[in-house]
C-alpha cells in the first residue's frame, strides 16, 4: 500500500525547471568575418513557460549587441533548444554574461509568479 | 543419410552459437553531465487578502510563499539572486500607491553541513537577496511578499500578479 502512496506522490510532484548549459561558453571564430560565435542550450521543464529571451551583457550588466535567429524564441515544454549567437570581434573583451530569461504570460490569478534567469559566463585567461 | 544428419547437427550448433553471440551484445547508453544551474519553481506562491488594503503571501494571511529550488552541479561556480516583487505585473487600476515589503530566506538545504552558512552569509540589497552557492546540491529559497495600498484604501476587485525573479549567475 505504502508503495502505491509513494508512487502517487512521485507522479503528482511535477518539476518545473529551467536549465542552460554550458556554464562557461567560449567565443570561437565564425564563418563571417569580424564576428565570433558561441552557442548555449536551454532545456525547458516549465510547462507554464513557452518563450525564453536571450541577452548578452558586460560585467557591469550593460547590454551588448549580438545577432541570433531570434532574441525571444519558443522552447516547447520538455524540449531542448540550442541558440547560436554572433558577437562582434570588438565586443570580445567586454562580453561577460550570456543569459536566458523565462517570459511569463499575463495571469488571471491573484498570485506571485516566478521569472527565472540563468547566466553563463565567458571566462578570460587567468579567471 | 548419416552424413546429412552430421551436417544438420553441425549447422544447428553453429546457428545456436551465432544466436547466443548475438544475444550477448551490450548496448551502451552514453551521456555527459555538464555543470549547470537549474532553477525550479516548487511553489509559484499565492496572495491572501487578510484585510481590504493588504495582499500577503504569508500563511497567516491565507497565502502561500513562493518557493524556488536551485540545483548546482559544480561547487563555487554560481551565485543566486532572488528578488521579491516591487510592482504588480497584472492588476486593476489602483487608486493609490502600493508599499512593498519582501524577504527571501533559505527554507531547506540538501547538505545541512556544507550549506549551513548560506543564510547568514547572504547579501541583501533592497528586495534582492544574493546567495553564494559554494557547495553542489539543492537549496530551497522561500520568498515572502506583502503589498499594502496607500491610505489604507481597499484593493479593487480583480486579478493581481507579481513576479519573483530568480537568477543563477555563473561566477
Amino acid at each position: 500500500m505504502l508503495r502505491y502512496v509513494l508512487l502517487l506522490i512521485v507522479m503528482s510532484t511535477s518539476v518545473k525547471a529551467h536549465e542552460m548549459v554550458p556554464t562557461y561558453p567560449k567565443l570561437e571564430p565564425s564563418y563571417m568575418q569580424g564576428l565570433l560565435k558561441t552557442s548555449v542550450t536551454i532545456f525547458n521543464k516549465r510547462p507554464e513557460v513557452e518563450y525564453y529571451e536571450i541577452g548578452v551583457f558586460t560585467k557591469d550588466w550593460e547590454s551588448i549587441p549580438f545577432v541570433s535567429t531570434y532574441r525571444v524564441f519558443p522552447v516547447p515544454y520538455l524540449s531542448t533548444v540550442t541558440v547560436e549567437l554572433f558577437i562582434r570581434n570588438e565586443d570580445k573583451d567586454n562580453t561577460t554574461y550570456i543569459c536566458s530569461k523565462s517570459k511569463l504570460r499575463k495571469s488571471y490569478e491573484t498570485r506571485t509568479a516566478v521569472a527565472s534567469r540563468i547566466c553563463s559566463k565567458v571566462k578570460r585567461r587567468g579567471e | 543419410m548419416s552424413k546429412t544428419k552430421t551436417f544438420l547437427v553441425a549447422l544447428s550448433i553453429t546457428t545456436m552459437a551465432t544466436a547466443s553471440i548475438g544475444q550477448s551484445n551490450d548496448t551502451p547508453i552514453n551521456g555527459t553531465v555538464q555543470s549547470r544551474c537549474v532553477i525550479q519553481t516548487d511553489t509559484p506562491g499565492t496572495y491572501g487578502n487578510p484585510n481590504a488594503y493588504e495582499l500577503s503571501t504569508k500563511a497567516t494571511a491565507g497565502g502561500d510563499n513562493a518557493v524556488i529550488r536551485v540545483d548546482v552541479t559544480l561547487a563555487n561556480s554560481y551565485y543566486v539572486n532572488i528578488t521579491a516583487p516591487s510592482a504588480f505585473s497584472t492588476s486593476p487600476t489602483l487608486p493609490d500607491t502600493v508599499t512593498w515589503t519582501g524577504d527571501t530566506t533559505v527554507k531547506t538545504l540538501s547538505d545541512a553541513t556544507g550549506m549551513s552558512a548560506y543564510e547568514t552569509n547572504k547579501q541583501e540589497l533592497g528586495m534582492t537577496d544574493k546567495y553564494d552557492l559554494t557547495v553542489t546540491g539543492s537549496t530551497w529559497f522561500e520568498t515572502e511578499s506583502v503589498a499594502t495600498l496607500g491610505g489604507s484604501r481597499a484593493f479593487p476587485g480583480g486579478n493581481y500578479t507579481a513576479v519573483v525573479t530568480a537568477e543563477c549567475i555563473a561566477k
